[in-house]
């Protein structure tokens, strides 16, 4: 059975429709990549899923329950226990500036979880270990790179164990030179099977990591297949020259 | 002037220091906490209660503090029928003077600092399963309180030196002893000692904060 069911997303901004008859599934350990143009609805999708967006119509299945079904919302007081079983990783890594590195890990746990404090802290220096950051437990947000902040962010995410991860551009604030570190902690996380949606511009990171592709455009899910197939032979026109644009940017951006 | 003429003038200033410090404690120690939940109702989803902060604030900010000293201890007792339960003792009047005006200007600091931390900080809460309390007391608080921190420290500064306005409602403090003692010593010395004294007491406050931002400092 899929782990995340949309189907029929409706989403509008006053008279913007946003998303428009949004339908896929994702099954665990899957890893699927969201791609297309800017105001497509790829980040409105994504939040949707957390409940960071409340949706107009259509249903949400997480594992065996409804986040929203045919619009309707589940009761107030089980929403956020449907929404933990999703982490999410956010653009700007919107850690917390007033909490070092090992504290960012560990307030949700310790606040939500009934949980003893030593598997905890055992489960924070294994993640900091995971990500590369063993060192920087003590430092402060504002003294690690951006790359550094992202993969804290990863580790905090991880720690309430979720079933399915969310990234919505992840690397899309990091200079170049610091997207690499980034990817490869969630390639690992790929390899280890954990379930993700990532919304990214990065195609190559698609194209080997992700084993479903979706191409969104104006609210729509255009196409969606394995990379292989959306991006060796792309069916719909709308995709063909999403595809183009994106590589001759790259090529233009080359010195 | 012997060292008895001058202990003479200040030991009494000093008493009246102590009405001075006594009352900036009072006022910044209620008016911090009063002053937040007035920027919660600012910021209430309940238009009557976010009206009413508004005006009130408004109305806090825009008169002079010395206006509403004068009617708080003058003014209320003079009310028809509840005016003879109004009668305060004048350090109390005063008090509440002095909460109920700084209040106002510690909302408009607080509500500068919630606008200065990014909705991102909310939703990474939220995504983390913080309830709103958690996420308000956890996560909101701590950084509105370091990003107001500065404002604060200003406002304390300038708390001190409006508690000289207690003069004017006849509470005996640091500012009355002295001219009390210029008239009857015909010197300017207390004056000198009571700006000494307020100086003190400011440069006490400023390293204070000084030492809370180096100690909030996320570094
Ligand atoms: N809170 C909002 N209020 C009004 N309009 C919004 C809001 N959020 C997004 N939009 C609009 O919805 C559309 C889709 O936005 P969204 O952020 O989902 O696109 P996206 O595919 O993630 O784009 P990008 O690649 O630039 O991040 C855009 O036209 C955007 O301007
Ligand atoms: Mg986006």
């Amino acid at each position: 059975m899929a782990i995340l069911e949309i189907t029929d997303l409706k989403k509008s901004f006053g008279p913007l429709e946003v998303l428009k008859n949004i339908t896929f599934d994702v099954t665990k350990n899957d890893v699927v990549a969201v791609i297309g143009p800017s105001g497509s609805g790829k980040s409105t999708m994504l939040r949707s899923l957390v409940h960071l967006e409340t949706i107009d119509g259509g249903s949400i299945r997480v594992a065996d329950r409804y986040l929203v079904k045919n619009g309707a919302y589940a009761k107030p007081k089980e929403l956020s226990s449907i929404t933990a079983r999703m982490g999410m990783v956010f653009q700007q890594f919107d850690l917390f500036p007033h909490l070092t590195v090992i504290e960012n890990l560990e307030l949700a746990p310790r606040l939500t979880k009934r949980e003893p404090l030593d598997a905890i802290k055992r489960r924070s220096s294994e993640l900091l270990a995971k990500v590369g950051l063993s060192d920087k437990s003590n430092a402060y947000p504002n003294k690690l790179s951006g790359g550094q902040k992202q993969r804290v962010a990863i580790a905090r995410a991880l720690m309430m164990n979720p079933d399915v991860l969310l990234f919505d551009e992840p690397t899309s604030a990091l200079d170049p030179e610091l997207t690499g570190e980034v990817l490869e902690v969630m390639k690992s996380l790929a390899e280890e099977h954990m379930t993700m949606i990532v919304v990214t511009h990065e195609m190559e990171f698609a194209k080997e990591v992700a084993n479903q592709v979706i191409f969104m455009d104006n609210g729509h899910i255009i196409e969606t297949g394995h990379p292989d197939q959306l991006f060796g032979n792309p069916q719909f026109d709308r995709t063909k020259a999403f595809l183009n644009r994106s590589n001759s940017k790259k090529i233009k951006r080359k010195p | 002037m012997s060292i008895e003429n001058v202990a003479n003038i200040i030991k009494p200033m000093l008493e009246g220091a102590q009405v001075t410090v006594l009352l900036f404690l009072i006022a910044i120690v209620a008016a911090i906490p009063l002053g937040f939940l007035l920027t919660l109702a600012i910021r209430s989803k309940l238009k009557v209660i976010a009206w009413f902060g508004h005006a009130y604030i408004y109305l806090m900010r825009g008169t002079p503090l010395l206006l509403q000293l004068l009617f708080i201890v003058f003014g209320l007792p003079l009310l028809p029928i509840i005016g003879e339960y109004m009668v305060l003792d004048r350090f109390t009047a005063a008090c509440l003077g002095f909460i109920l005006n700084y209040a106002a200007y510690f909302a408009e600091i607080f509500r500068g600092g919630l606008l200065a931390i990014d909705k991102g900080q909310y939703e990474a809460s939220q995504v983390l399963g913080l309830n709103k309390w958690q996420t308000t007391t956890r996560v909101i608080l701590p950084q509105m309180f370091r990003i107001a921190l500065p404002a604060i420290a200003n406002e304390s500064v300038t708390l001190v030196k409006d508690t000289a306005l207690l003069y004017a409602v006849a509470v005996p403090e640091l500012l009355h002893f002295a001219q009390t003692a210029v008239n009857r010593d015909f010197t300017i010395m207390p004056f000198v000692i009571a700006g000494i004294i307020y100086l003190l007491i400011t440069m006490t406050l400023t390293l204070f904060f000084k030492w809370l931002e180096r100690r909030f400092t996320f570094d």
